[in-house]
């Protein structure tokens, strides 16, 4: 067989060197012709990693058996030489890059895994890259100035699942320069300043939220393949809407940034909801940033620990349980700890003229009850009110020394409703607890309590601090301006001190939660707004002569008709019976039982995203049925590959 | 129904007439006593309890009966209504007693050797009696308007009257006593009373049983229980006891069917709203939001529309307009992906309803919206985007009830209506809220949703139990007679191509559309079971 030249330019000689040029037969094989290169260079040194890569028909040569021939590869072929794992600019959902090694050869899938390995983040199916969004010009040179992190260092591994050490992978344990990385990872952010909220970008319609679908990158081909360069920008993000069996023992990673993704997107409006859920979204932020400063080794304890932790903390809930109603006597005949104060009520419901009233006050167990002087205490009480299911709400004012605590008492004839006025902060707090432990059905005697004055209180100073000047903000490392905790749009329509007794009021139900916890109850939440887990696209419908929407959710599409902003139409996976991609024409087509078919061509992505938004979720709801933690990677391969697959 | 009527009663010799209702309370008391030990042995050795499931031995029952007297809580109001033969007179003997033994302690504590003994529950006795003598408050009001039974023991409406008197001087002297203790000392305590000559064993026998109850602290009611067909039963229930628990042992004494359907629902007679209890429920905490005068009932009964919701998921949970039938195998896929995640959905429910507008008969329309946060309603001239909606009522301190002929009570549009309030609202008031959907399809719709939003994945949980439960109590006898209907209609199952969990388990999706077909069901649910395995062998 004759022989030919066939140059290849092997990148790490340097950018002006000029292409080695090797004499090869076409029956070579493409391991041979890597010998070959690799001795004609003279350079020892680990080449394991590298590959050719073959410009102008953009594929890796990856099989290295397979010949010349069988690539057909001929003379004119421009091929490089170059390694597999390249640096990746990553952006995490909680906004910091990381740069790190990433197979640049391996379809996106794999290499998500890979990433989602050397960070510890289970099930990686359920995320993927995206293209970012460019960054205005301005900022452009305040890229330069941000903070990277590199983890470029840690060895490739190809374990499923990394060693840990003193509970994180083996590689972050190295160093503590690596360890306070992976604190990073697995630790929520403070809350952004206002500023940054309003910065950033925010979809102002549903078109614009379809637009950001467009960007994901092709699961099934490579980095290379899709023009990503070494060093260039990508964002890992959840992708799919259906997060498998989350185990806050194992997910400290994910569950950290999940809560990051799921932050921002209702910070920057990206998920509707309503006031009301805002201000919960906004205490549980404000909970949570406050309890992850004050418990910050969640992470680093062993695995081991947490087992016996876990343990541990089981059998409290179990003697918990058992011991309630044991203990509640003893403390009852023990003598139970009490408040007592004056202070003043009001009935607002009273058809009186008369205003506060001051009596004085003893709280025991559940019950309020008051009477004419200190004196008069051992008596009879003018009345006693049991706060048990009662309603609390607090009507603060610091500035204005204005402490009320508003009770909304069930009775059978209605709620009674009643003010009670403390003097101070002090006296309001110590109140305040009292009446939200006694409206859960706690006495004061419940270890709780004392966590709960504190609460209160570090949300007294809060607004204090907003009260002031704006400039000092970092004065207190406590205080958290509200509008770091809201979307832009309640920052036009409430100032911060108007804010804070809002969140306040959310806040009474989430304090007591463990960082976990709110961080559970802060998904859960997000997972039950009408809108969650919803990708926009927009696509033009078979016969239709306008845009539409469709929105692929984990368990069905719908179809919004952007005129009136509403959902049309609804279709569920359940009742798809096949799906189809037609790759020349790039239009959808789907059959439903029933004899219900649909189809479509896409506008503001291509329709391998919705061909793999579709086939993704079907493979997510495969999962549950293997229980294994192996991921079937050829299944997903096949429902979400579409030509590529065959 | 007023479940906290105390009563008391005297025994065995003064009572040969003891009707069938005494027997049961025999048992029950034995049963209960029986309880007390295992529950303090429990309590010592440390061990979660177990909800006694046998009765104590009969003998030791009588024992305690013959000397004992008894307090119970007891529906005094109904059963004077229902003209049952009710041992008033005997009950004012014992409050009279009662009233003697009060006032020795009174004058002179600690005197008689009786009074050494009784000095150990002192405090008990007295709550006892003030709680009796609250309750009895009710009973005595009644007396007049009732002709008594003459009995042999206090044979005049005189003594009887003579007797009110007393026990009315009792209750103002300790009623508001009795109020602070009501919520914290157990209900029902067995008292000794030193009246007659008594062998000190047994009293002694009764000191220990007393310091069980203080050991346990479980507070314990005698609720009765009204059936559809206008009979009752009396039973004891304690304070930790789920809805479910008191819905097996009903079932278990009443030998009726075993079906999931079987509830336990608070009718509210002046509000004309009702309300089945969740499974999951604490059913002394809501037993004990009625007031004392209440003529609330608690009623044991089937219906279908508890577990509606789960038998055909498609009509709730879709936020379709229209019933329809749907495969086995999708109900069973579709109630997984709503309650099987993580987090559960809340049904996209939303229309225009019919709210009563405060203090008035007057009806006026809004558009609601239902999300796990609340009831929202669309403000005027506004579209319904997220966040414009008005927030209407949120759930957390609210049930749902189903309003009953509000069309003439309320002048409401329509019949189907259901309350919103919360659940210690016992009278007209303002914050109940009242709406009113244009059919019954909407109401069930709104009213399970509701259910779905403000229990989550408890509500399916407590399904499967209940059919997990029904799946029990149908042993394998039942198979030969059902098994080729059911094996037929399984066989359709492994066409199946969905592509989703199948996963259960309970034979939730095979529950027929009737649910009344018990056999079928289960057995077709065990064929579908080993249909599962065979598939799961395959994967």
């Amino acid at each position: 067989m004759a022989a030919w030249d066939l140059s290849v330019t092997v990148v790490d000689l340097g950018p002006d060197a000029p292409p080695v040029t090797l004499s090869v037969t076409s029956d070579l094989h493409v391991g041979g012709v890597i010998l070959k290169l690799v001795e004609k260079t003279q350079i020892k040194r680990d080449w394991s990693d590298h590959a050719l890569w073959w410009e102008q028909k953009q594929k890796w040569l990856l099989r290295t058996a397979w010949t010349l021939e069988k690539y057909e590869i001929h003379a004119d072929a421009r091929l490089l030489f170059i390694p597999q794992h390249k640096p990746l600019r990553l952006g995490l959902p909680n906004g910091i890059t990381l740069r790190l090694l990433a197979s640049f050869s391996s379809p996106v899938f794999q290499t998500v895994m890979g990433i989602c390995r050397m960070l510890n983040i289970r099930h990686p199916e359920e995320l993927s890259l995206l293209r970012p969004v460019e960054e205005k010009k301005k900022k452009k040179d305040k890229d330069s100035a941000e903070e990277i992190y590199d983890l470029t260092e840690v060895p490739l591994s190809s374990a499923s699942r990394p060693c840990l050490y003193n509970g994180m992978p083996a590689h972050f344990a190295d160093s503590p320069q690596m360890e306070a990385i992976y604190k990073m990872l697995s630790i929520t952010q403070p809350p952004p300043a206002p500023e940054v909220i309003a910065k950033q970008y925010r979809p102002a319609s549903v078109v614009d939220k379809a637009h950001i679908n467009g960007r994901w990158l092709d699961s099934s081909r490579c980095l290379m393949q899709q023009g990503i360069q070494e060093n260039d920008r990508v964002w890992l993000r959840f992708k799919y809407f259906a997060f498998y069996d989350i185990e806050p023992k194992y997910d400290v990673v994910r569950l950290a940034q999940l809560y990051e993704q799921a932050r921002w997107a209702i910070l920057l409006e990206d998920i509707d909801c309503t006031e009301e859920e805002m201000m919960l979204f906004g205490a549980l932020q404000y909970h949570i940033s406050k309890v992850s400063q004050s418990e910050p080794q969640l992470m680093s304890t062993s695995a081991a620990m947490d087992d016996l932790d876990s343990a541990l903390q089981s059998l409290e809930v179990k003697l918990e349980g058992e011991s309630s109603s044991a203990s509640e006597m003893l403390v009852r005949t023990a003598g139970s700890p009490e408040l007592n104060d004056y202070l003043k009520i009001f009935r607002p419901k009273r058809l009186t003229l008369k205003g506060y009233k001051q009596y004085w006050f003893k709280f025991q167990d559940t019950s309020i009850s008051y009477f004419k002087s200190k004196e008069e205490s051992i008596g009879e009480p003018i009345q006693q009110i049991n706060l048990k299911g009662c309603e609390v709400a607090p009507d603060v004012n610091v500035t204005a020394s204005k402490f009320l605590i508003r009770l909304l008492i069930p009775a059978p004839e209605g709620m009674n409703e009643v003010y009670l006025r403390c003097e101070n902060e002090q006296q309001y707090a110590q109140w305040m607890a009292g009446c939200r432990l006694a409206s859960k059905g706690k006495s004061l005697a419940d270890n709780s309590f004392q966590s709960e004055i504190q609460s209160i209180r570090s949300f007294l100073a809060m607004q204090k601090t907003n009260a002031g000047s704006h400039g000092n903000a970092h004065a207190a490392d406590e205080s958290i301006n509200t509008h770091s905790l809201v979307s832009p749009r309640y920052h036009k329509k409430y100032k911060a001190k108007q804010l804070t007794p809002r969140i306040l009021d959310a806040y009474q139900n989430v304090a007591q939660l463990s960082l976990t916890d709110a961080v559970m109850r802060f998904l859960q939440i997000w997972q039950a707004l009408p809108d969650f887990g919803l990708s926009y696209v927009v696509v033009r419908f078979k016969g239709s002569r306008k845009d539409e929407v469709l929105g692929i959710a984990p368990n069905r599409l719908i179809r919004i008709d952007l005129g009136v902003g509403d959902v049309v139409k609804t279709w569920r996976y359940n009742n798809m019976k096949q799906w189809n991609v037609n790759w020349d024409i790039r239009q959808v087509a789907i059959e439903f039982e029933g004899n219900i078919n649909i189809a479509f061509s896409c506008v503001t992505a291509d329709c391998k995203i919705v061909h793999e938004f579709i086939g993704g979720y079907i493979f997510m709801s495969t999962r549950s049925r293997e229980k294994s933690d192996t991921l079937n990677e050829e299944l997903f391969h096949k429902l979400t590959g579409g030509h590529e697959a065959l | 129904m007023e479940v906290q009527d105390l009563v008391l009663e005297e025994e065995e010799e003064e009572e040969e007439d003891s009707d069938k209702e005494d027997q049961d309370l025999d048992k029950m008391f034995g049963a209960w006593l029986g309880e007390l030990d295992k529950l303090t042995q429990s309590l010592d050795d440390g061990r979660p309890e177990q909800p006694p499931q046998q009765k104590a031995p009969l003998r030791q029952e009588t024992n305690m009966a013959n000397f004992s007297y008894r307090f119970s809580i007891y529906n005094i109001n109904e059963a004077l209504n229902q003209g049952e033969n009710v041992d008033l007179d005997a009950l004012m003997a014992d409050l009279c007693s009662i009233e003697q033994e009060l006032s020795t302690i009174n004058t002179k504590p600690n005197s008689s050797g009786s009074m050494a003994r009784l000095g150990l529950t002192d405090t008990k006795v007295q709550t006892c009696t003030c709680l009796c003598s609250m309750y009895m408050d009710e009973a005595a009001r009644q007396t007049s308007s009732h002709s008594l039974s003459s009995h042999r023991r206090t044979g005049s409406v005189g003594t009887v009257s003579e007797h009110e008197v007393k026990l009315l001087s009792i209750l103002r002297m300790t009623e508001c006593y009795c109020f602070g203790l009501l919520c914290t000392i157990s209900v029902a305590i067995p008292v000794y009373v030193q009246e007659e000559q008594a062998a000190k064993l047994k009293a002694e026998n009764i000191r220990v049983a007393l310091e069980k109850i203080k050991e346990a602290q479980v507070k314990k009611l005698v609720i009765r229980v009204h059936l559809s067909d206008e009979s009752s039963k009396t039973m004891m229930v304690d304070e930790r006891q789920t809805v479910r628990q008191v819905l097996d042992s009903l079932l278990e004494k009443s030998h009726c069917g075993y079906s999931p359907d079987w509830s336990l629902v608070e009718t509210i007679n002046e509000l004309q709203m009702e309300r089945i209890f969740e499974d999951h429920e604490n059913l002394v905490e809501n037993l004990l939001n009625w007031t004392r005068d209440s003529q609330n009932r608690l009623m044991f009964t089937e219906r279908i529309e508890k577990y509606a919701l789960f038998k055909n998921p498609q009509n709730y949970l879709l936020g379709r307009k229209e019933t329809c039938e749907m495969a086995e195998r999708n109900k069973e896929a579709l109630l997984e992906e709503c309650f099987g995640g993580s987090s559960v959905s809340v049904p996209e429910m939303e229309g225009v309803l019919w709210l009563k507008e405060d203090g008035k008969k007057s009806w006026k329309k809004r558009y609601f919206l239902l999300r796990a946060s609340g009831i929202y309603y669309v403000p005027k001239g506004k579209a319904k985007a997220s966040r414009d909606l008005v927030c209407f009522l949120q759930l957390d301190h609210v049930n749902v009830y189903h309003g009953q002929d509000y069309k003439s009570k309320y002048k409401a549009p329509t019949d189907y209506c259901m309350v919103l309030k919360h659940p210690q609202i016992q009278k007209k008031s303002q914050y109940i809220k009242y709406l009113c959907c244009d059919d019954v399809r909407t109401l069930q719709q709104w009213i399970n949703s509701i259910r779905i939003a403000k229990y989550g994945k408890q509500l399916y949980i407590n399904f499967q139990e209940a059919m997990r439960r029904t799946e029990a109590a149908y042993d394998w006898s039942s198979l030969s007679s059902s098994s080729i209907k059911s094996g037929s209609s399984s066989s359709s199952l492994p066409e199946s191509q969905s592509n989703h969990s199948s996963q259960s388990d309970s034979g939730v999706s095979e529950m027929t559309s009737s649910g009344h077909t018990r056999s079928q069901s289960v057995v077709s649910s065990i064929f579908s079971d080993a249909w599962r395995r065979g598939t799961q062998g395959e994967v």
